[in-house]
C-alpha cells in the first residue's frame, strides 16, 4: 500500500464526492436488497392471505425500491467518477511539480523514449484506483453489514452465515489473490517486453537478418517469444477467471447456508416460515454486488505498479544548489573536465581544459560520438562532471542553481520542443513581455518573415520542417536577449547560405556577446575566434581556422574528407 | 468483425463446449431457483420436517456447484479461445512480414508493425474472451428460461415476449447516440492525454525558459475542465443505463402485478410456480443487459480487427528462388529489370553487366533510386519486369541460401542485435568461429582495440539494453562481420557525414581489401570512391542516365561533369 500513498491522499482530498459516492453506493445496494427482500416477503404473504392490500403494497414497494435502486446507482456513478477525474487532475499537477526540477537529467538517464508516454498511461490507469480498488469493498462491506444487522433481528444463525460469507468475499479472497498475484513475478509484463523487443529486432533488422541467412532462426525465436507472452497472458486470464468463479461460488454458498439454516429453524418452529423466503432473498440481494470484487486483485496490482513506477521516476532529490551566475558578461573556464555516462566503462570526456573569454566566438567540432554534446550538457549543468570544474566568471557552476544559469543564457538544443498552439505562443515562451513588433523582428532575423504570428503549430511542431523548427528555436533564443549563447548544431537542417546569413546578422548585431556553437559541419568556421576539436572525448586541437589548417592535423583531415563527400 | 467471428468459429471444439457449458449453466440457474423455491414451499407451506428437505438441499448444493463449474468453464474457454485466436493472428502476421520483400526497404513502417503485433492483436481480446461467450450464453440461456416460464405461467411468458424486445430496441437507439458521444470523448481524452504528454515532452524547453512553474496550475485547470466536459457525457451514458434499468424494472413490475392478481384475487396460481417465476424473470432481464455491455466490448475490438485484416490483405510478391548453387566469383547482369511499388517510386528498366571482381559506383541525388536499384540487384526486391542474371543464371533458379551466403551489404546505419559483440559479428555463419579468426576479423575492421578495452571483451552485451555504440563503431563491427563472411559480392552504402578519421581510414582500407576478392557495388558519396570505380552508373529520377568510367563520363556526359565540378569548386586546393 506504501506505493499508493500519494494517490490515496490525493483521492481523499475530494472528501465530499467520495463520501457522497459511498453513501449513494450504499443506498443503491440497500435498495436492491430491499427490493428482493420485499418481493420474497410479499409473495409469501400473498400465499397465505387474500387481501388486496398485500397486492397493492407489493406492487408499490417493488416500484419504490426498484426506482430508488436505479436512481441511487446513477448518483453513485456520477460522484465516484467526478472524484476520480478530480483526483487525476491533482495527480497530474502533483507529478508534474515533482518531475519538473529533475528534467532534463531524468530523460537522459531513462533512455527509453517511451518514458513519457508510459507516465501518461500510468496516470491514466490510476483512475481505476478509486473506482475499482478503494471503494467497492467499502460499499459492498457496508451493504453486507447492514444485511447482517437486519437478518439478526430474525435469526442469529442466518446472520452468522451471511457474516462469514461477507468476510470471505470482501476480505479473505481479495487479499489472498492479491498476495498471490504479487508473488508470481509479473510474467506478463516481462514476456511482453521481451516480445516487443524481439519484434523490433525482427522488423528493424530485417535486411541484415535476410542477408546473413538468420531470418528463419530469428522468426522462429520470435514465434517462441510470442508463445511465451501468450502463455503468460493465458495464465493471467485463467487466474482472473478463477478469482471470479470462486467469488461467485462463495456468494452462492453463503446464501445456500442461509437457506439451509433458515429451513432448519422454520422446521423446528423457531422462525416463522413467512420470513424464510424474505431472508434468503435478502442474502441473495446482498451478495449480488460482489462481482466487482473479483476484479479487485488485478486492479490493485495494476494501480500499485503504476503508482510505483511514477514514484520511481520522481524519487530523487533535485539539485540543491541555489547560487546565481555573476552579473554581466563572464569568461568561461573549463578545467580538467571528465565525464562518464552511467554504466559505461570509458570516459565520454577526458580531462578537457580550455578558456573562453567574454565576447569570444567559439566552435566545438568533432565526429559524432566525440563528446561535443556531452560537453554542452556539462556547461548547462544538466549533467554533473565526474572530475574537474567549470567556472562562469569568478563562480563555480557547481554551486549555481540550474534555473539561475539558464536564465542568463540563450540556448538552442539539437531537439527543441514546440507546443501545440501558434507561432506566437511558442515564441512567447522565451519572452512574455515582447510586443508583436519584437516577435516579428525575431522571425525576420531567422528569415521566417513569411510566417504569420497566428499560424498554428501542431504538437511537437510536426507541421514545421526541420529547418523551420531550428530557425524558430533560434528566434526564441534571440527574443530571450541574454549575452551568452550556447547553440548545439542549430542549423544542421538549414541550407548553408541561409545559415551563413543568419550567423552574420547575429554576430553583427551582438558583437559583445559570447557564442559557443557546436557543429559537425566544418564549413563557415573562418569567422570564429577559436575552434575546439574533440575526438573520442579528448580535446585534441584548438586554434583559429587558419592555424588548424596550417597545422595539417586532425581538423585538416576531417575537412579534407568533408570536401570529398557529395551531400 | 466478420473475420473475427470466423476466427472464433474455426475453433469449433471450443465453441461446441461453450454451448454445452451454457446449457449446463442455464439448467443450473433453473435448478437453483427450483430447489430454493421447493425447500421454501416444503418448510413454509407444507410444514415438512428438516429431514425431508435434506435431499432437496443436497440437490440445491449440487446445482450451485454445477452453476459455478459451468461459469468457470465458460470463463476458461473464453480465455483459451482468445489466446489461441491471437496466437494464430500473430503467427500469420509474422509469416506475412517474413515473406514480404518490401519489409527490408520500407523500414519506416517498422514501428507501426510492432504496434500491430502487440496492441492490435491484443485489442481483439475483448471480442474472443468476452463477447463470444456472452453471445453464446445469450443464444441459449434466455430461451431456456423463457421455456420454463411459459411452462409455469404462459401469461408471464407472453408479457416477456411483448416487453423484452424494448430492451435491445432501446439499446440500439440510445446506445448508438451515447456511443457516438463516448467515441468523441475518447478522442478528446486521447487529445487531452496528448496535451499532458506535450507538456512533459517540452519540459526541458519550459525549464530552459523558466516557464515550468506556471505550467503546473495550467495542468490542474485543464484537468478539471476536461473532467467537467467528460462528466456531461458520462451523465448521459449513465442516464441511458438508468432508463434501461427502468424498462426492465417496469416489465418485472407488470409481471409481479399479474402474478399477484392471480395469486391473491383469482387464486389461479400457487405459491410454488408464482415464486419460481418471480425468481426467473429478473435473471432473464439481467442476461439481456449483460449482452448489451458485451456488445460494447466487441465494438472496441472492431477497430483492431480492421487494422489487422487490412494488413493481412496486403498482397506482396515474394522473391522466388531456385536450387542452383552460386560459385565465386560472381558476375551480375540486369536485363531490362524494373521495379515499381504501388503508386509510389518507380525504377525504370535498366540493363547492364557487372563483371566478376569489378567495382561499380552508383551516383545520384537522394531519391534518384540508388537504394532501390541496389536492393533489386541484391535479390531483396523482386524485379517487376525483366531479369537479374547471376553468373548467367536467372535469379529465380538460384538457391537463396547460396546467394545470400555470398553477399555482404553494409548500410549507413546498420542494425545491431541484442546480444554479445561476438554474436553480432558471427551472425548467420552457422558454424563455430575460432577466437583467432574472430580476432583477425576484428583487427582488420579496426575494432579489436576497442573490444579488448572492454571488461567483457567479445562477450560484452550490445544492442538494446546493452552498451551503446557510436556510428563509427557500428560501421566497424559490421565490417568485421563481412571479414568473417568473406563475400563474393559486396554492397556498400557510403556514410555521408559524422565519421571519425580512424573509421574513415579503416573503411577505406577494408573496402579495398574486401574488393580484392569480391564484386563490389557502392552507393558512392566520395570523389575518391567514384574515381576509383571501374564503372560508374549515374541515376536520376529512377532512370539510369549514363554508365561509364570517370574519364568517359567527364568527357561525354555533361551533367556528370558539372556535378563533379560543382563539388570541386572552391575546394580545388584539397583534392588530389
Amino acid at each position: 500500500m506504501g506505493e499508493l500513498k500519494t494517490v490515496f491522499w490525493l483521492t481523499l482530498k475530494e472528501k465530499r464526492d467520495v463520501a457522497l459516492a459511498v453513501v449513494f453506493g450504499f443506498l443503491a445496494g440497500l435498495a436492491g436488497v430491499a427490493l428482493l427482500g420485499a418481493s420474497g416477503y410479499l409473495i409469501s404473504k400473498a400465499a397465505l392471505t387474500a387481501q388486496m392490500t398485500t397486492l397493492v403494497v407489493m406492487a408499490a414497494s417493488l416500484k419504490l425500491f426498484g426506482f430508488a435502486s436505479a436512481i441511487t446507482r446513477y448518483a453513485e456513478r456520477l460522484f465516484s467518477h467526478r472524484a476520480t477525474f478530480t483526483m487525476l487532475g491533482h495527480l497530474r499537477s502533483n507529478f508534474f511539480e515533482r518531475l519538473a526540477p529533475l528534467a532534463p537529467n531524468i530523460f537522459q538517464r531513462h533512455q527509453s523514449g517511451d518514458l513519457l508516454s508510459r507516465i501518461v498511461g500510468d496516470v491514466e490507469s490510476l483512475q481505476n484506483f478509486l473506482l475499482r480498488v478503494l471503494y467497492p469493498p467499502i460499499v459492498v462491506g457496508m451493504v453486507l453489514v447492514a444485511t447482517v444487522f437486519f437478518t439478526s433481528f430474525y435469526s442469529l444463525p442466518m446472520a452468522l452465515a451471511i457474516f462469514v460469507g461477507a468476510i470471505l468475499v470482501v476480505v479473505v479472497l481479495p487479499a489472498f489473490f492479491a498476495l498471490r498475484r504479487r508473488k508470481k513475478t509479473h510474467a506478463t509484463g516481462q514476456t511482453r517486453g521481451a516480445f516487443s523487443a524481439q519484434s523490433a529486432e525482427f522488423l528493424y533488422g530485417f535486411k541484415d537478418l535476410k542477408i546473413h541467412l538468420a531470418l528463419d532462426q530469428k522468426s522462429a525465436e520470435l514465434q517462441e517469444s510470442a508463445q511465451r507472452y501468450e502463455q503468460a497472458q493465458q495464465n493471467e486470464g485463467l487466474e482472473e477467471n478463477r478469482v471470479q468463479s470462486l467469488n461467485a461460488l462463495v456468494a452462492f454458498l453463503a446464501s445456500f447456508f442461509v437457506l439451509a439454516t433458515g429451513a432448519y429453524f422454520v422446521s423446528i418452529g423457531e422462525l416463522p416460515g413467512l420470513y424464510l423466503a424474505m431472508l434468503v432473498m435478502v442474502s441473495l440481494g446482498a451478495f449480488e454486488n460482489v462481482g466487482p470484487l473479483a476484479a479487485l486483485p488485478a486492479y490493485y496490482e495494476e494501480s500499485r505498479i503504476a503508482a510505483r513506477r511514477l514514484e520511481e521516476v520522481v524519487d530523487e532529490q533535485p539539485d540543491p544548489s541555489t547560487g546565481d551566475m555573476p552579473e554581466g558578461p563572464v569568461d568561461i573556464e573549463v578545467e580538467r573536465l571528465s565525464y562518464r555516462y552511467p554504466n559505461d566503462g570509458r570516459l565520454a570526456l577526458d580531462e578537457i581544459t580550455f578558456q573562453l573569454p567574454q565576447g569570444s566566438k567559439t566552435a566545438i567540432v568533432g565526429p559524432s560520438g566525440s563528446g561535443k554534446s556531452t560537453l554542452l550538457q556539462l556547461l548547462l549543468k544538466t549533467a554533473e562532471p565526474e572530475k574537474g570544474s567549470i567556472r562562469f566568471g569568478s563562480e563555480a557552476l557547481s554551486g549555481m542553481a540550474q534555473e539561475n544559469v539558464w536564465q542568463r543564457m540563450n540556448v538552442v538544443l539539437q531537439e527543441n520542443h514546440f507546443f501545440s498552439g501558434t507561432i506566437e505562443s511558442n515564441l512567447r515562451i522565451a519572452n512574455g513581455q515582447a510586443d508583436a513588433g519584437q516577435l516579428r523582428e525575431a522571425l525576420e532575423l531567422v528569415q521566417l518573415g513569411h510566417l504569420e504570428l497566428a499560424a498554428p503549430v501542431y504538437e511537437k511542431g510536426r507541421n514545421l520542417s526541420g529547418g523551420e523548427k531550428q530557425r524558430l528555436a533560434m528566434a526564441r533564443a534571440f527574443l530571450k536577449g541574454e549575452q551568452l549563447w550556447l547553440l548545439d548544431e542549430p542549423f544542421s537542417s538549414v541550407d548553408g547560405v541561409t545559415a551563413q546569413s543568419i550567423y552574420n546578422e547575429l554576430f553583427s548585431r551582438h558583437p559583445q556577446d559570447t557564442f559557443v556553437i557546436i557543429s559537425h559541419d566544418l564549413s563557415r568556421l573562418e569567422d570564429m575566434d577559436r575552434i575546439l576539436v574533440l575526438e573520442d572525448g579528448r580535446l585534441i586541437e584548438q586554434g583559429t581556422y587558419q592555424e588548424l589548417m596550417d597545422r595539417r592535423g586532425y581538423f585538416h583531415g576531417l575537412k579534407k574528407i568533408e570536401e570529398e563527400v557529395f551531400a | 468483425m466478420g473475420s473475427l467471428k470466423q476466427m472464433a468459429y474455426s475453433q469449433n471444439n471450443r465453441i461446441r463446449l461453450l454451448f454445452l457449458a451454457s446449457l449446463a449453466k442455464g439448467l443450473a440457474m433453473i435448478g437453483q431457483a427450483l430447489f430454493f423455491v421447493w425447500v421454501a414451499d416444503e418448510v413454509f407451506l407444507k410444514d415438512a420436517a428438516f429431514g425431508e428437505v435434506m435431499p432437496l438441499l443436497a440437490a440445491l448444493l449440487g446445482v450451485i456447484l454445477l452453476r459455478a463449474g459451468a461459469s468457470y468453464a465458460i470463463g476458461r474457454l473464453g480465455v483459451t479461445l482468445s489466446v489461441e485466436a491471437r496466437r494464430r493472428l500473430r503467427r500469420e502476421l509474422i509469416a506475412a512480414y517474413k515473406d514480404n520483400p518490401l519489409q527490408g526497404s520500407i523500414a519506416g513502417q517498422s514501428g507501426r508493425k510492432v504496434g500491430l503485433l502487440l496492441e492490435a492483436v491484443d485489442g481483439t481480446d475483448g471480442y474472443f474472451s468476452k463477447y463470444i461467450p456472452q453471445m453464446i450464453q445469450s443464444y441459449t440461456i434466455p430461451l431456456m428460461l423463457l421455456g420454463v416460464i411459459f411452462y409455469l405461467n404462459w401469461t408471464t411468458g407472453l408479457i416477456i415476449l411483448i416487453t423484452a424486445p424494448f430492451i435491445p430496441l432501446f439499446m440500439a437507439i440510445v446506445g448508438k447516440r451515447t456511443k457516438q458521444k463516448a467515441d468523441e470523448k475518447v478522442e478528446q481524452l486521447a487529445g487531452f492525454s496528448g496535451a499532458f504528454l506535450d507538456v512533459l515532452q517540452g519540459l526541458t524547453t519550459l525549464r530552459l525558459f523558466g516557464q515550468a512553474k506556471r505550467q503546473s496550475d495550467t495542468i490542474r485547470d485543464n484537468s478539471l475542465k476536461f473532467r467537467d466536459s467528460t462528466m456531461e457525457v458520462l451523465k448521459s451514458a449513465f442516464l441511458s443505463s438508468l432508463t434501461l434499468e427502468y424498462i426492465s424494472m417496469l416489465s418485472i413490475g407488470i409481471i409481479a402485478l399479474e402474478i399477484g392478481l392471480r395469486l391473491v384475487v383469482f387464486d389461479s396460481i400457487t405459491f410454488f410456480p408464482a415464486f419460481l417465476v418471480m425468481l426467473l424473470v429478473p435473471d432473464f432481464f439481467n442476461l439481456l443487459k449483460e449482452f448489451g455491455s458485451a456488445f460494447h466490448t466487441a465494438r472496441g475490438s472492431a477497430a483492431s480487427a480492421e487494422l489487422l485484416t487490412e494488413e493481412l490483405a496486403k498482397s506482396h510478391q515474394p522473391v522466388v528462388w531456385g536450387e542452383t548453387p552460386v560459385h565465386a566469383p560472381v558476375e551480375l547482369s540486369l536485363e531490362q529489370a524494373s521495379f515499381q511499388y504501388g503508386e509510389g517510386f518507380q525504377l525504370e528498366p535498366a540493363s547492364f553487366k557487372l563483371e566478376a571482381g569489378t567495382s561499380t559506383a552508383l551516383v545520384g541525388v537522394s531519391g534518384s533510386g540508388k537504394s532501390t536499384l541496389l536492393n533489386v540487384m541484391a535479390g531483396l526486391l523482386p524485379a517487376t519486369s525483366g531479369r537479374l542474371l547471376i553468373n548467367g543464371i536467372p535469379q529465380e533458379q538460384v538457391s537463396e541460401d547460396e546467394w545470400f551466403g555470398q553477399l555482404s551489404y553494409i548500410t549507413q546505419d546498420p542494425y545491431l542485435f541484442a546480444g554479445t559483440i561476438k554474436e553480432n559479428i558471427i551472425l548467420g555463419t552457422g558454424r563455430v568461429v575460432a577466437l583467432q579468426e574472430l580476432m583477425a576479423a576484428a583487427q582488420k575492421a579496426g575494432i579489436l582495440e576497442l573490444v579488448e578495452s572492454l571488461p567483457g571483451g567479445f562477450d560484452t552485451m550490445i544492442g538494446e539494453a546493452g552498451r551503446g555504440l557510436s556510428g563509427g563503431e557500428k560501421q566497424r563491427l559490421v565490417l568485421a562481420r563481412a571479414f568473417i563472411k568473406k563475400p563474393a559480392l559486396l554492397f556498400f552504402d557510403e556514410p555521408t557525414a559524422g565519421l571519425d578519421l580512424h573509421t574513415e581510414q579503416v573503411l577505406q582500407q577494408a573496402i579495398e581489401e574486401l574488393s580484392k576478392e569480391a564484386t563490389v557495388v557502392t552507393i558512392a558519396h566520395r570523389l575518391h570512391t567514384i574515381r576509383n570505380a571501374s564503372r560508374i552508373i549515374v541515376l536520376d529520377g529512377g532512370r539510369v542516365e549514363a554508365i561509364g568510367t570517370h574519364e568517359e563520363l567527364m568527357g561525354s556526359f555533361s551533367p556528370y561533369r558539372s556535378m563533379i565540378e560543382a563539388q570541386q569548386g572552391g575546394t580545388q586546393a584539397w583534392v588530389n
